[in-house]
């Protein structure tokens, strides 16, 4: 089924069991001592040619050093990964420094010191003690003297307690955010380690087995290839010193270059399933969908690379996975030391216990416990990474699926075996080729089902297929390999080339600004789309989520959405839920209080009063002020400014009333506005939302019609009939597709259309429901005799890349349109968002949201009519 | 003896997994897992082999490539077994 192929450079050297290095501990120390753990010992060397040896060393070492210099510049100017991996890495690379200059038998104890200092770097001295001593807990309990059976319980024993602490049941003295990278340390290797104390003859020395536990840089990577310990000691220094370190460096680069291109097709090229509309969008969605593996592939080789620094000449994590001729090959190129570690734990030992049934039904057995235990191991992988247990249909169906195609060729290999080469490639040939193609094709369709968010949005997407379309069929794989070909030097500062865009932006403005899109760890438009809106919040499947979203909300987690405190309430009509009256919490970090109207805001009187001008303002949580104080939002700061002695138009004051509430849709502003924002006879009603406005007004529509809200809006609720989404309020069982309902329904069966389906029909048509909701918006504001406005402001990041048809529609219904899109363009992100992993504004931000309004304000002052009210207001006094 | 175990083993490789490879290319320390010759499934043929022609038991661990990955160490293994 696999294969334990290492790597291909080393197909036909002879392995050897013992490091080399080990025979020049005792040896002179040299000022280079990768000399001494390098060279045959048994040949003395002459001064002079010790001499030249000694300055080649060291003229590759500080090569070696220079490229890692550029490597940290480009993780810098590309922001990989967080803040803390380049602090992380920064250690790293110095240390190496240190390292390589130290003699072989201090080299391990360093390592261990700067593993254990990279703990601390991450969690400070207090969490990174805690991680420290409970991994010295599991450790100890490997090696106390007890039965392995016994010892093996104990620990069992030891983790249901961890998993009490990390699902906070118990309580403890230490953050949550310790427990991905313990589990990550632990959860796998503890098994390995303890099949090695069982099986290797040699036994473990307590500084190899910190440094095998602790191995940096695990501390920022809580995604760590299943590192095995026999591998892990065998294969310290057994090579020539510079031989490894020039490797990992290498492996290093490829990483990053795997890292930049996952974030190039994270950012450009996935989707929404549930928006795809041709076959052209479909085939790039499914390509996009493996693609993004490239970014577990571009961590694993970062990671070797970097334990190669340290001596550890580990084999190659993934190989060439998309030129896989089968999926048994597949098996073997993809993430090969989880499928070293299945081999060894799972697979042989299920095979020699079945074996007496013979070969082949031990074959089936194997492999099917094999794969089983994938599924389950991912989702114990992902309760200790996110707090949860995912079993999803999904899943199954892919690990299934995936289990049978290897288990199809390893009984073919069982009967006749395919034929290798002696250290050769193979050779090219037609079939060959189809076959890769072939592989990758049925890879890409089944990785998409993995990834799907249901099986039924999986099945869902094949209906873009019927519309055909030749764009974005371009875009072809492989490019990763060829680029790692390349000299890393050339690579590096190629890549540094590309992240000074001021050079080139002149000539080539779009490179540029691809190249700017790469440059951030932020989300792509669905996503952001999800955060914006906190449309995540209500997901209760998290576990679907992309990994850099996986990153957004993990770091997140100790912020509880605004739905789970008590300032929140829901609503039994169409508004869905609001703020409660008079509440007074800490929501993420701020104080945050509301008035008697359930308004974040000071107490407002029903009544206007004679002479003010009042705001209307509308909008999601950056416009409720999500993540500051009260006094802070942007609504009161722009009150403050338009009330500054000389800054009005004469009015003796303004309001701006903040009636944003966290996550409402533009259905939902609309209905507020009848709800009670019109009670306040306001003058203006700036009605405020971001680029990615579609998703949750769809979901809040979809809402309504299944939770039989009646839609008080005649042409919303029109359209709801015309896309036939209405038949997602029917009561019955939920069926696909309108012939497998009517089908049904002629035997009798209720049937109703399942959300899914629902979704993505409205999806489709998303820019209607809008373009209806912001002519009702302005049409009811009208009516009422005040001016419509529509703020397009975005939690800070770049403006948005698309054109956004709101713009336009709001213009067209009659709507004044302020474009803040652009107010964050130019502008330290950092110093303006609340926090790295929360884009919501700060109270810098939002004091520039205010300032900008209150510009616009002033620029728009007789469209808004605030030269009458000057009149009224000098008429008053 | 073991350098009988040797050429039976170093045929059966041969004849199983490197049909039409120059003989002496594969000497007995040639890598046979960790170059690529033996998988996983030719790992365990090699192991069935192994009980059958030679009537020993090999256990689970043993399909390591500290016994396996090369003619040597097999003929070692099998030969420990057999004493």
């Amino acid at each position: 089924m696999g294969t334990s192929n290492d790597s291909p450079s080393v197909a036909v050297t002879a392995d050897r069991s013992e490091p080399r290095a080990r025979g020049s501990r005792s040896s002179t120390w040299l000022p280079f001592a990768v000399l001494a753990s390098g060279g045959p010992k048994s040949i003395p060397l002459q001064r002079a040619s010790a001499e030249r040896i000694c300055a080649q060393v060291a003229m590759r070492l500080a090569m070696v050093c220079v490229q890692l210099g550029l490597v940290l510049l480009v993780i810098y100017q590309y922001q990989l990964e967080s803040r803390t991996f380049f602090n992380v890495m920064a250690l790293g690379f110095a240390g190496f420094v240190v390292h390589a200059l130290l003699p072989l038998q201090y080299r391990l104890s360093l390592f261990v010191g700067l593993s254990l200092a990279a703990v601390i770097v991450a969690f400070g001295p207090l969490n990174g003690g805690y991680l420290i001593l409970l991994g010295l807990l599991l450790i100890g309990i490997c090696h106390l003297p007890l039965r392995l059976g016994v010892r093996i319980l104990v620990l069992i024993l030891t983790g249901t307690v961890f998993a009490l602490w990390r699902l906070e049941i118990l309580p403890g003295p230490w953050s949550v955010a310790i427990w991905p990278i313990l589990g990550s340390m632990f959860m796998f290797r503890l098994a390995v380690y303890l099949y090695a104390l069982k099986h290797d003859h040699e036994r473990p020395t307590a500084t190899r087995t910190l440094a095998y536990f602790f191995m940096f840089p695990n501390v920022c990577f809580p995604l760590f290839p299943v590192v095995d310990y026999s591998t892990f000691r065998r294969t310290y220094y057994d090579r020539e010193a510079q031989q490894i370190y020039e490797t990992g460096t290498k492996w290093i680069v490829r990483g990053l270059v795997q890292l930049i291109l996952y974030r190039f097709v994270y950012m450009h090229l996935t989707g929404d399933p549930m928006e795809l509309h041709s076959l052209g969008e479909l085939a790039q969605f499914l390509l996009a969908t493996i693609l993004l593996y490239l970014r577990v592939s571009g961590q694993f080789h970062l990671i070797i690379g970097v334990l190669h620094l340290y001596g550890f000449r580990l084999p190659e994590t993934n190989h060439l996975y998309f030129l896989a001729s089968s999926f048994t090959d597949l098996w073997r190129r993809i993430n090969i030391y989880w499928k070293d570690f299945m081999m060894k734990l799972v697979y042989y030992p299920s095979f020699f216990k079945l074996k007496r049934f013979g070969p082949n039904a031990a074959l089936v057995g194997a492999t099917i416990v094999v794969f089983l235990g994938t599924w389950l191991l991912h989702s114990y992988q992902w309760f200790w990474l996110r707090g949860g247990f995912p079993l999803a249909p999904q899943d199954g169906l892919f690990w299934g699926a995936l289990g049978a195609f290897v288990l199809m060729g390893a009984l073919r290999e069982m009967k006749r075996s395919r034929p290798r080469k002696l250290g050769g490639a193979t050779a090219w040939s037609l079939a060959l080729a189809l076959r890769t193609v072939g592989t990758f094709t049925a890879l890409c369709v089944l990785w998409s089902l993995w990834s799907a968010d249901s099986v039924t949005t999986w099945l869902l997407m094949w209906g873009a297929a019927g519309t055909t379309s030749a764009r974005e069929l371009l875009i072809l794989g492989g490019f990763p390999y060829r680029l790692a070909n390349a000299t890393s030097m050339l690579v590096l500062i190629g890549l540094l080339t590309l992240s000074w865009k001021d050079l080139y932006a002149p000539l080539a403005p779009a490179v540029a600004s691809i190249v700017a899109s790469v440059q951030r760890s932020t989300l792509n438009a669905r996503d952001a789309a999800l955060q914006h809106e906190g449309y995540y919040e209500n997901l209760d499947n998290t576990s679907r989520m992309s990994a850099q979203l996986w990153d957004v909300t993990a770091q997140q987690a100790r912020w509880l959405p605004l739905s789970a405190t008590t300032a929140y309430q829901l609503r039994r009509d169409f508004l869905g839920a609001e703020l409660r009256p008079n509440a007074s919490i800490v929501f993420m970090d701020q104080e945050f209080t509301t008035n008697s109207w359930g308004m974040r805001d000071r107490e407002r009187t029903l009544l206007k009063p004679a002479g003010v001008y009042r705001i209307a303002l509308l909008g999601p949580s950056h416009v409720m002020g999500a993540g500051v104080s009260d006094a802070n939002t942007f609504a009161r700061l722009l009150e403050e400014q338009l009330n500054r002695p000389g800054n009005g138009n004469g009015a003796i004051r303004y309001e701006v009333l903040n009636f944003g509430v966290a996550a409402y849709a533009l259905t939902q502003q609309l209905a507020m506005l009848e709800d009670r924002v019109l009670k306040f006879d306001p003058d203006a009603v700036f009605f405020t939302d971001g680029p990615h406005l579609a998703a949750p007004t769809v979901g809040h529509m979809l809402d309504a019609v299944a939770r039989h809200h009646r839609i008080p809006f005649p042409r919303l609720q029109e359209l709801m009939q015309e896309t036939g989404v209405a038949a997602l309020g029917r009561d019955g069982v939920p069926v696909l597709f309108d012939a497998g309902r009517a089908a049904l329904e002629s035997l009798g069966v209720k049937t109703r259309m399942p959300w899914s389906e629902a979704d993505q029909r409205l999806r489709r048509s998303a820019d209607r429901v809008i373009r209806v909701t912001l002519e009702q918006m302005s049409e009811v504001v009208r009516e009422h005799g005040a001016l419509p406005v529509f703020v397009a402001l975005d939690n800070v990041g770049d403006p948005p890349q698309l054109p956004v048809p709101a713009l336009h529609d709001a213009a067209a219904a009659g709507m004044l349109v302020f474009n803040l899109f652009d107010l964050w363009q130019g502008r330290d992100a950092n110093a303006l968002r609340i926090a790295v992993w929360n884009n919501h504004p700060n109270a810098a931000g939002n004091r520039l949201i205010a300032e900008r309004l209150y510009d616009l304000i002033q620029k728009h002052s007789a469209e808004l009519r605030l030269g009458g009210l000057s009149w009224q207001a000098n008429r008053a006094r | 003896m073991t350098e009988e175990i040797k050429t039976i083993v170093k045929e059966y490789i041969l004849h199983e997994f490197l049909p039409g490879e120059d003989p002496n290319q594969l000497t007995e320390t040639t890598p046979l897992i960790t170059g690529g010759v033996l998988d996983s499934i030719g790992t365990l043929r090699l192991v069935l082999f192994l009980e059958e022609r030679f009537g020993v038991a090999l256990q689970a661990h043993e399909t390591d490539r500290e016994y396996l990955d090369t003619i040597a160490a097999v003929a070692a293994l099998v030969h420990s077994k057999k004493s």
